[in-house]
């Protein structure tokens, strides 16, 4: 009892010290928050030591060890323990058998004291506890990534996978305790009076039988719960023959009930309960488990698909959202430019000619001086408007497609640039359309493309033009292998941060509605590159990003 | 003179007709499409065709497409563009042919009747007329560059100026100096730009404007 609430008073301090936040403090509670999951070696060799010396005494040496481990090579120590806590399950079945056999020793088994005195003979506690120690031991291999970590989460993450056949992971997992009462009731040793079997043969049967049912578990879920479920309707139905019949049916212990050691009967009553509790829930998970078979198994090119859709839905709903914020800001902005912009200039052009009209019986000249005013108003509104068109649509580009809107964009770019566009017809390449391109100005790219991917070679023009201090710029623009490819290089400083402004940023949300992407590369002392790419930019299907 | 216009806006093509009516010029053709202006073009050979670059049936250039094509039939029939907006690229291929007679002008010149008449004379007569924010452009271009650094502040005034078509004259007028100072001014400029010197005014605008280009 109180080496009990020692190991918990010690694993306590190890879990508030673990626990406590991210940051870690000076001092002797940071020395041991770097410990970190090796600390758990102390009560590993705490139980190991009271166990190997008997109910009450610790061996030093072991805990001098442990303590040894954690101060100079708290790695080696935090790979150990996994194995330190599996060892102590292990020895913890053993342990088990040992009192099934018949052994009255008490022992201190980690958190219990076993013994004669305990709930018959200590072997379903020690049982209890080693199984909880073996999950635990399971776990903290994969928390600490110890060697053979790897082994684990393959089988667990295979077997955790979501979407295999409607069979969860709670069914499939019922075959172990189905299988425990199996083995206990017609275990080897028992099995219709064969009996004398020695000590290696059952636990090579055990080793067996316990291997299959993992193979169950981690490979075949479904039919794991199956037999999980079929066990249950056979354990349930021998409750109550054992009930009717005992002790004319075999059997060594049935539940809760101790058949093997009694010559008298158990009371009868507790197998019908117990059997009536197995079937129960075995009718009840039937007509689950057979619904999967039922169903036929789940085909992995459906799941993949599925899979595939679910993430591009989840791509899209993210891309309509900043398509649909960004249209709407664009609006906003049309809307400012507009109210104050053209919209003021015509209310003063209204103004200059109503003061004229008021001015002209008496004074004539400065009449005439309003009307002027009023004329370079208006044309400064145009001016205005000219430029708030140009924003939301390019009037070449309206007219002749991206090629040309690129080579006007190159033009009233003040560098030197260099053009290479390769795009399907119609790009006349002299500027000159024949008669028989009238109709496909765009191209055969779709319109909102081209406007995407004009507006982001223009910003990273525009960024050359103000950042870079380039004499030259390169811009690459094809469509080939079913992508629209645009790249504009140039020659200046480089060392540009693309997450530093807003521009590209805008960009990069306006081609991705379209699937596209943008990437910059700027090494200090250049090139700086800013490469686009716009996959089926000829299509027109937008549900497919191919 | 004669004049064509090609305009789609009834209210711009109207205005247009009485504008010009008032100022003189005789309108032998206003249509509203590409096609009815390549036919008027080719058809009535006037003094002066005044497109809208944009024009149905497509509502893109077709204005435009439609008055080089009218120049390829026609060699050196005098075309002015109008347009809400102007473009370097189609300034390039309306001079692309090197015979004159080309105009490119924001369709708000028309406000300043004597400017915009006096385009029209000076492309019928075989001349080039460019936009001033076409010139800005071109000067923006070549602005970090040598040797157009070299120039004096006044000097690239008279660059612009003469890029858009105005005669020495014009020029004098609208900067407030002499006829005499300005062709000073363009003596230095060609100087300093390497080209040779003209008297004739159209070839001094496409020297001025293939210099720019290039």
């Amino acid at each position: 009892m109180l080496f009990a609430l020692v190991l918990l008073l010690t694993i306590g301090c190890i879990a508030f010290i673990l626990s406590r936040g991210t940051a870690r403090p000076e001092g002797l509670r940071g020395w041991l928050r770097a410990r970190g999951w090796g600390l758990l070696l102390l009560p590993v060799a705490m139980s190991a030591a009271a166990m190997a010396g008997g109910a009450h005494g610790l061996i030093p040496a072991e805990l001098g060890l442990a303590v040894l481990a954690i101060a100079f090579a708290p790695e080696l120590a935090a790979k150990l323990v996994p194995y330190g806590v599996l060892g102590l399950a292990g020895f913890g079945l053993h342990l088990a058998k040992r009192y099934r056999d018949g052994f009255t020793n008490p022992v201190q088994y980690v958190f219990v004291h076993a013994g004669p005195d305990t709930w018959r003979g200590g072997a379903p506690p020690v049982l209890l506890e080693a199984g909880v120690l073996f999950v635990t031991g399971l776990w903290l291999l994969v928390r600490v990534d110890a060697p053979g970590a790897v082994l684990i989460r393959a089988l667990a993450g295979r077997w955790l996978d979501n979407g295999r056949g409607g069979i969860s992971a709670v069914q499939a997992l019922l075959l172990v305790p189905v299988v425990g009462l199996a083995m206990q009731l017609l275990g080897p040793g028992n099995w219709f009076g064969i009996g004398a079997v020695d000590g290696l043969d059952v636990a090579v049967i055990d080793l067996a039988v316990a291997t299959a049912a993992l193979v169950l578990i981690f490979r075949l879920r479904a039919w794991a719960a199956t037999v999980a479920v079929a066990g249950l309707l056979v354990l349930g139905t021998y409750g109550w023959l054992i009930a009717a019949f005992w002790p004319a049916v075999p059997g060594f212990a049935y539940g809760f009930s101790d058949l093997g050691n009694n010559s008298v009967p158990s009371p009868l009553w507790s197998d019908a309960l117990q059997g009536s509790l197995l079937l129960a829930l075995g009718l009840w998970l039937t007509p689950r488990v057979m619904r999967h078979h039922l169903a036929g198994a789940p085909d992995p090119e459906l799941a993949a698909r599925a899979r595939q859709l679910t993430q591009r839905v989840q791509t899209l709903t993210k891309t309509r959202h900043d398509a649909v914020d960004t249209a709407v800001a664009e609006l906003r902005r049309i809307e400012r430019d507009l109210h104050d912009g053209a919209q003021a200039r015509l209310v003063a052009l209204g103004m200059s000619l109503q003061a004229a009209e008021r001015l002209f019986p008496v004074n004539p000249q400065a009449a005439l001086a309003l009307v002027t005013e009023a004329k370079e108003t208006s044309s400064r509104a145009l001016t205005d408007l000219r430029e708030l068109v140009r924003g939301i649509y390019p009037p070449v580009l309206a007219d002749r497609g991206l090629a040309d809107a690129v080579r006007a964009l190159a033009l009233d770019t003040p560098l030197h640039t260099e053009l290479d566009i390769d795009l399907p017809s119609p790009a006349p390449a002299g500027g000159h359309a024949g008669p028989g391109t009238a109709g496909g100005h765009a191209g055969t790219i779709d319109m909102p493309v081209a406007a995407a991917v004009y507006f982001a070679i223009a910003e990273a023009l525009a960024n050359a033009v103000r950042h870079s201090g380039a004499r030259t710029v390169r811009i690459h623009l094809r469509h080939e292998a079913g992508a629209l490819r645009a790249q504009v290089t140039d020659d200046g400083a480089g060392g540009a941060d693309p997450a530093a402004g807003t521009g590209l940023a805008g960009v990069e949300r306006r081609l991705a509605t379209f699937d596209g992407i943008l990437a910059v590369s700027s090494p200090p002392g250049g090139p700086t590159i800013v490469a686009i790419e716009v996959p089926c930019a000829l299509s027109s299907a937008k549900t497919s990003s191919c | 003179m004669r004049i064509v216009i090609g305009e789609d806006l009834f209210l711009l093509r109207e205005g247009l007709v009485k504008l010009l009516s008032a100022h003189g010029f005789e309108i032998v053709a206003a249509v509203a499409t590409a096609p009815e202006l390549l036919a008027a073009l080719v058809d009535q050979h006037p003094d002066v065709g005044i497109v809208d670059v944009r024009l149905p049936p497509t509502h893109t250039d077709d204005g435009l497409r439609a008055a080089l094509q009218a120049r390829a039939q026609v060699p050196g029939l005098p075309v002015l563009v109008l347009s809400q907006y102007v473009e370097q690229l189609y300034a390039r291929e309306l001079l692309a042919d090197q015979a004159g007679g080309v105009g490119y002008l924001l369709k708000d010149r028309v406000f300043n009747d004597d400017q915009f008449t006096g385009a029209i004379r000076t492309v019928a007569a075989g001349g080039t007329v460019l936009d001033p924010e076409v010139i800005s452009k071109l000067l923006d271009r070549h602005s970090r560059t040598e040797p157009l650094t070299r120039l004096t502040a006044r000097e690239r005034q008279v660059l612009a100026l003469m890029a858009e078509g105005r005669s020495n004259a014009a020029i004098a007028q609208r900067l407030f100096v002499t006829e005499k100072a300005v062709s000073k001014h363009a003596a230095g400029i060609f100087a300093k730009l390497d080209l040779a010197p003209s008297d004739d005014d159209n070839r001094r605008v496409l020297a001025v404007l293939a210099y720019l280009e290039s």
